[in-house]
């Protein structure tokens, strides 16, 4: 892991990135412009891993006590990562546009009186942040999960390893590992054969890394 | 990169301005009218403004966009209550969306009042003409518009879609993913495509 500032090069967003974000080795960057909302005062407040990559506007909405994990060969193609206590990625993991992961929300089942009371707060706060009316509750996606486009994976969620998560698939509960889930309510509609082996990875580094 | 750059995310909507800062070189449009500690992140918002009412945009007091697409065709008005907070979504007016107050939107939905485009077959020909570099948008066939209403304390979550005609009724929660096509009843709580009340609190 570099310790100097990371600077995005050719980059149309003038502000730079965060000092607090630890990039590994052969990461690639679209934009600092995901990082403009990223206030976490964690060191590191989020970790890019080697050869993982943040693809056109993947946006990281990271609280003061926030922070964010993202392991290595993980592709974030768009996707919107909200922590403000801790949102983990594992390694070769595949996450879509307009993905959301996010340990924090309203959610349903707030009152309007809840919900206006947290308006007026935020709109006098001077970074306007909306609040929570619940303790944030990580998520994890463990090792190679593919996220579809638009999935939502709600507060307190773990999704298994090899897991795919179909495209505007909402996730409320834990998804277990191999499964393929889908729509809303989600439903498993296939379990995958667990073929990630150690060997075919080592296999893969071989044949497809640039020699 | 200058260490001087500003490091603020909002700034108060102020009708005609440049935003001090902004990474976008645009400007707030004149035909703005924005209450009271009204603040947005960006002129970029505006980048699919075309609205030419004498107030294209009407925001209350107290409201936050970000990241908020404000897109509005030549005849349509964008009308927002005090003390809502819309972050990365999406309004696309053709004529009209009316946003109530205390009204939450989060990032990824779509508010549209049109279909934009002709359903019928030859009517779709005849607009990919009219909006062709060789064609005159003017004359583009009729395309259906109806006005979409979101009522006072109205939540709507992540990736949800609201489509046109829709009244969205005071107080109602509208789920992540949902995609409303029809009025959703004061208070009630929809999900899924077609949106559906929902019976059970999700968890």
């Amino acid at each position: 892991m570099s310790s100097a500032p990371f600077v995005v090069e050719h980059d149309w967003y003038g502000r730079g990135m965060p000092p607090n974000v630890r990039i590994g080795r052969d990461v690639y960057i679209d934009t600092a412009y995901g990082f403009a909302p990223f206030r976490s005062e964690r060191n590191p407040g989020l970790v890019l891993g080697d050869a993982s990559g943040a693809y056109d506007r993947a946006t990281f909405v990271v609280g003061p006590r926030g922070s964010v994990l993202v392991g290595e060969y993980t592709c974030l193609n768009g996707t919107t990562i909200v922590a403000d206590d801790r949102v983990t990625i594992g390694a070769h993991c595949l996450l879509a546009w307009g993905s959301v992961l996010t340990d924090i929300w309203i959610g349903p089942g707030a009152s309007t009186a809840a919900r206006r009371a947290l308006l007026e707060a935020g709109a006098h706060d001077p970074g306007r942040h909306p609040g929570a009316v619940a303790p944030p509750r990580p998520v994890t996606l463990e090792d190679n999960v593919w996220l579809g486009f638009d999935s939502v994976v709600l507060p307190g969620v773990t999704v298994g390893r090899g897991a795919i998560v179909g495209c505007k698939t909402i996730v409320t509960g834990d998804v277990a590992p191999y499964d393929v889930v889908v729509g809303d309510p989600m439903r498993v509609v296939r379990r995958l054969d667990a073929d990630d082996t150690r060997e075919e990875r080592e296999q893969a580094l071989l044949e497809c890394s640039r020699p | 990169m200058s260490s001087e750059v500003e490091t603020q995310l909002f700034y108060p909507l102020t009708p005609g301005q440049a935003l001090p800062g902004d990474w976008f070189p645009g400007k707030i449009p004149a035909n703005v009218v924005a209450g009271e500690n009204t603040v947005i992140d960006s002129s970029f918002c505006f980048k699919h403004f075309y609205a030419k009412a004498p107030v294209g945009l009407r925001v209350g007091s107290h409201v936050t966009l970000w990241r908020t697409s404000l897109a509005a065709d030549v005849g349509a008005v964008i009308e927002i209550g005090d003390y809502c907070y819309l972050a990365n979504a999406s309004l696309v007016a053709s004529e009209r969306i009316s946003i109530g107050s205390h009204v939450m939107i989060a990032g990824g939905v779509t508010v549209a009042d049109s279909d934009f485009h002709p359903v019928g077959p030859a009517g779709r020909i005849a607009d990919t003409i009219a909006l062709s570099a060789r064609g005159d948008r003017a004359r583009r066939p009729r395309i259906e518009v109806r006005p979409v209403v979101i009522e006072d304390g109205v939540w709507i979550g992540w990736n949800a879609t609201i489509l046109k005609g829709v009244r969205v009724g005071e107080g109602a929660v509208v789920a992540p993913g949902a995609l409303v096509n029809r009025d959703v009843p004061a208070g009630a709580h929809v999900a899924g495509n077609p949106a559906r009340p929902v019976t059970e609190e999700a968890p």
